[in-house]
């Protein structure tokens, strides 16, 4: 797993005001770490408007619908802590995905087990150190 | 108690936009059922975070289990259903 989590994909301090906005640093980080191409941003934005991708204890996990665009399969995670409404949930981090196969289904499923533990959600939510982000998640 | 096995179809496997319809769905029906991978743990279907942590992919064969009786037994029929088809091909 450790490949589809990078260090560098790992933003603490982000903000964003909307929902939009989030969605779109998302997917400039996977721009900058070279897993999608630009178009990906736009597929990501448009998935998010037809189903919301929050999946509770302040987690969404925003991706594009295709695999077009996408060079590799690769994670990033955003924390916002200052949180963003989130058609009604307040969301502080966000999962961005790009997938052309699976090798991100294993990581999502151990993120979600994280996030079923409440004191390791919490921790996830309020974390400051890249390196506990990363030893937590891969 | 009702079991039903089924391989998902969905392209992306039981995550994303297929496993918040599934769960959609459950929560929709008002009728307890559990899934489970194998012998592994059982979750709600009606947690988003449980059955992510299933990580199903397409072809993985998921248990959906529920009490016996007429509304047990029509909740995992269409929850199988469901599972059974390519939810990413759909519209909604």
């Amino acid at each position: 797993m450790r490949e589809v989590l990078q260090a560098r994909a790992v933003r603490l301090g982000e903000s964003a005001a909307t929902r939009e906005e989030a969605i779109t640093r998302c997917g400039q980080v996977l721009v900058e770490i070279g897993a999608v191409a630009q178009p990906y941003v736009a597929a990501m934005l448009e998935r998010e408007r037809s189903v919301s991708t929050y999946v509770g204890e302040g987690v969404a996990i925003p991706h594009g619908t295709s695999k077009e665009h996408v060079t590799r399969d690769a994670i990033c995670v955003l924390r916002f802590p200052g949180g963003i409404d989130w058609d009604g949930e307040n969301v502080v981090v966000c999962v961005g995905i790009a997938a052309r196969g699976d090798g991100h289904v294993a990581l999502l499923a151990e993120l979600a087990e994280i996030l079923l533990d409440p004191e390791r959600a919490r921790a996830l939510r309020e974390a400051t150190d890249v390196d506990a982000v990363m030893k937590e998640l891969t | 108690m009702v079991e039903r096995t089924v391989a998902v179809a969905s392209r992306t496997g039981l995550h994303a936009r297929p496993a918040k319809l599934f769960v959609q769905e459950a929560q929709r029906l008002g009728v307890p059922v559990k899934v489970r991978v194998g012998s592994g743990k059982e979750v709600p279907a009606t947690s988003m975070l449980g059955v992510l942590s299933l990580g199903a992919v397409r072809g993985t064969e998921v248990t959906l289990s529920a009490a016996g009786g007429p509304e047990g037994e029509a909740a995992v029929e269409a929850l199988a259903a469901l599972l059974a088809r390519d939810l990413d091909a759909s519209d909604g």
